[in-house]
C-alpha cells in the first residue's frame, strides 16, 4: 500500500526489470521452492497445481533436428521423399500417426487432400518439338517445359520468375500451380531444381522453417521482441510459459501474455474491447483520487488498495472510496458489479449507459491491478534497500529478511491473476457459477490486499503473521485457479 | 520482371482483339499509355440484367510482377452492383485477388466480370448498401441498377419515375450524382434521401 499526498517519492530507478523476474524464472515448478520451511507440508504436487506445464525452451537449430526427425520418422516408414514428407506433416499440422495411417491405408486420397496430386491429371497434349507456354504466350522447346503433379506445362523462366514473385510476397509453402483452377501445391524439391537466385533459396528455406514452426501444434516461437527462442510442449493447452531469455511469460496456446482464469478468446475479445474503448476508458487512467473524507488529494504510488490517508490517517479503499473497514475478507464486495435488476425495461439510452458502466466497472479494476502490479516492483525495491538498511543496523541477517522479498514475489503472482479474474468476470453469464466466481475473487481480492498491505509495512516482528498471510493468498489463488481454469 | 509484364501483355493484346468475343463487341481492350502498364477494358452488359446493352469502362493497371500477381482493375463507369463500390468502381473478385493464376489472361478477366455483372455474390460484397437493396428488395434493386445503367453506361432501359425523383431531389439545389446516390441508397424514399443529404 502506499499513500502519499502530493509529495513525489516514487523517483525510483525502474532497473527492476532483472529482479523482478527472479521469481518467474523458475516460476512454474520452482516457485514454492521459495516458500519458507514452515510451509511445506502445504507444497502442492505438481498434479495438483493448476498452472503446472511442462515445456521446453529450444534454440534454432534444435527444432531443425526435431523437425528433420518427424519428417525422417515419416520418410522411412513410408518410403517416401522427405519434400513430400514436409508436405504431407505441414498439410495436417504435423500430426504424424494421422498421416502414417492414411497413407498406409489410401496413398492418393491423402496425396488429393494434401494437393500434392490433383483430383485429375491434366492431358496436355505435346505434339511438336516445340509449345506454347501458358504464362509467357511464347514458343518453348518441350525440353524446357516443366509441370507438377498435375501436368500443367509452363517454361522454366516463368516457374522460376512466378517463384521468386512468391517468395519476395513471403509465400513459400502456399505455392500452388500456375494454371487456372489448379490447387496442387509446389513440392520444395522442385522449387529448389528450378529457382535461379541463391539468395532467395535462402530466404525461402528460412521462411518455410517459420511456416513449420508456426503450423506446428507443439511448438511456439517466443513472443518476446527480437527472442529466438521456440518453445515445445507435449500438448498445446493455454499454459504459463517463461521465456529464460527473454523473461516473457506468455500463454502457450495463443501467444498472447499469460492469462488465466480467462481463456484465449476471451482474453482476446477483451484486449480488442479495451483498444476500442480505450479513448471512453481513458478518464480513469488519472492516477489521483481524493481522500474521500479530508479531500487532499492522494497519489496512489505503491500497489495496495488499501489506503491510509497520510494526513487524516482514514482508512479506504482506492476501488470505491468506501471505508476499508467493509472490506474484511467476509464482505470484501469491491470487486462484484451489482447490475440493474430493471434494465431491460429501460430506454435504449440507459441500457446503453448500463453496458457501459458495466465494461468500466471491469475495466477499472483490471487497469488498476495492472498499475499496481507495475507499482509492486518499485515496492520491490523499497524492500531491498529497506532489508539493506535492516542488515547495517544489525537487525537480524539478510537471510532473515528473505521471507519479505519471496512474500513481495507472491503478491506480484496473486495481482496477476486477480488482474486477469476481471475479464473472465466481464463475460461470464449471470448465473451461479458467477456468484461463486465472484466470491471467490472478492476472496482473493482480499487476501491479496491484506498482504500487500503487510509487505508494504512488515518488520522482523511480523514474520510469522506475514507467512501466515501468503498461505491464505496463494491458497485462495489456487483455488480460483483450480475452480475456473480449463483444464 | 517488368519485361516479362510487357512482353506478356503484347501478345495478350494480339489474343484479346483476335478473339470471338471481340468480333461480337462483347469485349474490348485499348492502350492507355506507350509502356503497356495502363489499359482501357470495355464490357458491354450482358443481356437479360439489369446492365443489359450498357457499357462499362474499365481501368486496367498492370503491376510490374504481371502475370504473377493479378492485374489491378476497377471500374471507370459508374455501377450499382453488390460486387462493385458504387463510390471507387473497386471490385470485389476473387480472382483479382487470391484465386488469381499465373496462367489468366486479360481475356478471362473481363469475361469473368462480364459474367459477375450476371451473377452478383451478395453474400461477399464490396458495397454493403447495395447489397443489402440486393438481398432485401430485389426489385428496386434491379430498377436502380437499370437506372444507372441507362445514365452512366448509356444503357437503353429509361426509369422515368425514378428520373423524375432523381430531378425533384436535384432542385431542391442537390448537385444530380449526390441525389441520385442518396434515392438509390434510401430504396427512392424522397424524404429520407432529402434527411440524408442534409446530414452529411
Amino acid at each position: 500500500m502506499s499513500d502519499d499526498m502530493n509529495s513525489g517519492e516514487s523517483d525510483h530507478d525502474s532497473d527492476t526489470d532483472l529482479s523482478d523476474h527472479m521469481d518467474e524464472d523458475d516460476d512454474y515448478c520452482g516457485y514454492y521452492d521459495n516458500d519458507t520451511n514452515d510451509l511445506d507440508i502445504d507444497k502442492p504436487k505438481k498434479t495438483d497445481d493448476p498452472e503446472y506445464f511442462e515445456f521446453e525452451l529450444l534454440q534454432l537449430e534444435d527444432v531443425e533436428r526435431f523437425l528433420n526427425e518427424e519428417v525422417e520418422v515419416l520418410c522411412s516408414s513410408q518410403k517416401i521423399k522427405p519434400s513430400l514428407a514436409k508436405m504431407l506433416l505441414h498439410a495436417h499440422n504435423w500430426k504424424k500417426e494421422f498421416v502414417i495411417e492414411c497413407h498406409s491405408k489410401n496413398p492418393s486420397k491423402l496425396l488429393v487432400d494434401s494437393k500434392v496430386i490433383p483430383k485429375t491429371k491434366n492431358q496436355q497434349l505435346l505434339a511438336g518439338p516445340s509449345a506454347v507456354c501458358g504464362v509467357c504466350l511464347s514458343q518453348v522447346a518441350r525440353t524446357d517445359l516443366y509441370d507438377l503433379s498435375c501436368g500443367h506445362m509452363f517454361c522454366g523462366e516463368c516457374w522460376d520468375s512466378y517463384c521468386q514473385v512468391q517468395i519476395q510476397q513471403g509465400t513459400t509453402l502456399g505455392i500452388a500451380c500456375m494454371a487456372n483452377d489448379c490447387d496442387v501445391m509446389m513440392p520444395e524439391d522442385f522449387l529448389y531444381s528450378i529457382l535461379s537466385k541463391p539468395d532467395l533459396r535462402n530466404r525461402y528455406s528460412q521462411l518455410s522453417f517459420l511456416e513449420y514452426v508456426k503450423s506446428h501444434p507443439a511448438l511456439r516461437f517466443c513472443p518476446g521482441p527480437n527472442c529466438p527462442i521456440i518453445v515445445k510442449a507435449k500438448d498445446c493447452r493455454a499454459k504459463k510459459v517463461l521465456c529464460s531469455t527473454c523473461h516473457t511469460m506468455f500463454c502457450f496456446k495463443c501467444g498472447l501474455e499469460y492469462h488465466a482464469p480467462t481463456d484465449c478468446d476471451v482474453i482476446k475479445k477483451w484486449l480488442t474491447k479495451c483498444a476500442d474503448d480505450s479513448e471512453t476508458a481513458n478518464y480513469i487512467s488519472a492516477n489521483t483520487k481524493d481522500c474521500p473524507k479530508c479531500h487532499v488529494c492522494i497519489e496512489k504510488n505503491g500497489g495496495c488498495n488499501h489506503m491510509q490517508c497520510s494526513k487524516c490517517k482514514y482508512d479506504f479503499c482506492w476501488m470505491c472510496l468506501g471505508d476499508w473497514k467493509a472490506h474484511g475478507s467476509e464482505y470484501y464486495e469491491c470487486s462484484r458489479y451489482k447490475e440493474n435488476p430493471n434494465i431491460a425495461n429501460e430506454s435504449v439510452h440507459a441500457q446503453a449507459r448500463e453496458a457501459l458502466k458495466k465494461y468500466l466497472f471491469y475495466f477499472e479494476r483490471w487497469e488498476n491491478h495492472a498499475k499496481s502490479l507495475k507499482l509492486e516492483e518499485q515496492t520491490l525495491d523499497k524492500i531491498k534497500s529497506r532489508i539493506q538498511e535492516k542488515v547495517m543496523n544489525s537487525t537480524g541477517t539478510w537471510i532473515d529478511w528473505q521471507y519479505l522479498l519471496d512474500a513481495a514475489h507472491l503478491l506480484k503472482k496473486c495481482r496477476y491473476t486477480l488482474q486477469y479474474t476481471y475479464p473472465y468476470a466481464y463475460y461470464m453469464e449471470k448465473c451461479a457459477r458467477k456468484q461463486l466466481f465472484e466470491y471467490q475473487q472478492a476472496q482473493l481480492e482480499a487476501e491479496v490486499e491484506n498482504l500487500s498491505w503487510k509487505v508494504e509495512r512488515a518488520e522482523i516482528t511480523h514474520r510469522g503473521d506475514l507467512e501466515n498471510q501468503m498461505d491464505i493468498a496463494e491458497k485462495r489463488r489456487l483455488t480460483l485457479l483450480k475452480d475456473f481454469l480449463d483444464i | 520482371m517488368a519485361n516479362i509484364a510487357e512482353a506478356r501483355i503484347r501478345r495478350e493484346f494480339k489474343e484479346v482483339v483476335k478473339s470471338e468475343e471481340v468480333a461480337k463487341c462483347h469485349i474490348k481492350v485499348e492502350l492507355v499509355n506507350d509502356n503497356y502498364t495502363e489499359l482501357r477494358g470495355e464490357i458491354i452488359g450482358p443481356p437479360d440484367t439489369a446492365y443489359d446493352g450498357g457499357k462499362f469502362i474499365l481501368e486496367i493497371k498492370i503491376p510490374d510482377t504481371y502475370p504473377f500477381n493479378p492485374p489491378k482493375v476497377k471500374f471507370a463507369t459508374k455501377i450499382w452492383h453488390p460486387n462493385i463500390s458504387s463510390v471507387t468502381g473497386a471490385i470485389c473478385l476473387d480472382i483479382l485477388k487470391d484465386q488469381w493464376a499465373a496462367a489468366m489472361t486479360l481475356r478471362t478477366v473481363l469475361l469473368s466480370l462480364q459474367a459477375l455483372l450476371a451473377t452478383a455474390e451478395p453474400n461477399d460484397p464490396q458495397d454493403a448498401v447495395v447489397a443489402k437493396q440486393y438481398k432485401e428488395n430485389q426489385a428496386i434493386f434491379l430498377q436502380t441498377a437499370r437506372h444507372w445503367t441507362n445514365v452512366y453506361a448509356g444503357g437503353p432501359h429509361r426509369e422515368q419515375v425514378l428520373e423524375q425523383k432523381v430531378e425533384q431531389v436535384k432542385n431542391m439545389g442537390f448537385e444530380e450524382h449526390r441525389a441520385r446516390v442518396a434515392l438509390s441508397s434510401a430504396n427512392w424514399d424522397p424524404e429520407r434521401a432529402t434527411e440524408s443529404l442534409l446530414n452529411s
